[in-house]
């Protein structure tokens, strides 16, 4: 299936989780936010939620700022 | 000599308190524009601050390094911004997402008008002030100096009102002490200067009329040299907090002379 990840479309297994899919990008998934479908993931539910076909998902981490 | 309180702590050591945290330190520092993080890193420590802004944004995949690497959270208090947003709603968003990822309740408010002034939307700031407060954040929110919306942002549940004394990078300074002033007569929350701060002098000027803190970014990190700069702002920071507590002599147009009248 297909997912989008920050705006790049991303081949993944079905039934991969949102934990795996942020392994899979090589993601630090202890400093990240993710919303899937502009809906947050609490963060403990990372390892539990499956990503479907066409699912939008969007990380984001901070940098640096004022 | 400085009066020391019930709990033996001088004045001067009066920890600055935001909603539930406190800091012994009145200078915020941000983390953008530093040649590069070892920069960054030794001049946020040479800025003696223990909260640090930062922004929030999209992860860039298969890169593995991140700002996080280069500061200490159990040092520092992270901050993050909304900056780059120009709606109450995006605003909104960001400061979710900040405290999903930071699990800490601290955002910096930005809600911003255009692009070319980087000026706060009033009405925009004050909409998700409403909204974050509800939702049980601690809102410390960059306003511009104007005195009727620092009020009313504070009367909206803002733990913080933090004015412009400039525009953002642009260092020049506090343009208009006299709103500042008005500002801190009658707020009950800390006033933190936040933008603007060009040199160690301005933030002297913020402390010295009273501001609870000062928070800046470009001011160390675009000058020559950064972490001599942090240095100049910390040491700026404690001078002009000092005098502020030391009650100032008021300015008189006329001399007058330090010396006895001379009697022979």
């Amino acid at each position: 299936m297909k997912v989008t990840v920050n705006g790049e479309i991303k081949e993944c297994p079905e039934e991969t989780t949102i934990e795996r899919l942020l392994d899979l990008c090589k993601i630090d998934k202890n400093r990240v936010a993710v919303e899937l479908n502009l809906h947050i993931v609490p963060r403990k539910e990372l390892s539990t939620r499956m990503l479907n076909d066409a699912d939008v998902v969007e990380v984001v981490t901070f940098v640096g700022g004022g | 000599m400085l009066v020391a309180d019930k709990t033996g702590r001088t004045i001067e050591n009066i920890p600055l308190k935001i909603g539930r945290h406190e800091f012994t330190s009145r200078l915020f520092v941000g983390t953008g524009k530093y040649p590069s993080m070892e920069i960054m890193k030794d001049a946020l420590a040479a800025s003696g601050a223990e909260v640090v802004t930062v922004a929030i944004r999209r992860v860039k995949i298969n890169e593995t390094t991140s700002l996080l690497d280069y500061i200490d959270t159990r040092k520092f208090t992270i901050l993050p911004n909304t900056a780059g947003c120009y709606s109450a709603e995006e605003a909104i968003r960001t400061a979710r997402l900040a405290r999903e990822a930071g699990m800490s309740d601290l955002i910096k408010l930005e809600v911003l008008g255009d692009e070319k002034t980087l000026l706060p939307d009033p009405v925009e700031t004050l909409k998700a002030t409403e909204v974050l407060v509800k939702e049980g954040f601690t809102v410390l929110v960059y306003t511009s100096d104007d005195p009727i919306v620092a009020r009313k942002l504070e009367d909206a549940g803002a733990t913080s009102v933090m004015p412009a004394g400039a525009p953002i990078g642009s260092g020049q300074g506090i343009l208009n002490k006299n709103n500042i002033r008005i500002i801190l007569e009658s707020a009950k929350v800390p006033v933190i200067v936040d933008a603007g701060v060009g040199t160690a002098s301005d933030v002297s000027i913020a402390m010295e009329l009273g501001c609870g803190g000062v928070l800046l970014n470009t001011g160390i990190a675009l000058a020559k040299d950064p972490v001599c700069m942090a240095k100049a702002m910390k040491l700026a920071c404690e001078a002009g907090r000092l005098a502020f507590l030391s009650g100032r002599i008021p300015k008189r147009l006329y001399a007058k002379a330090s010396s006895p009248e001379k009697d022979f």
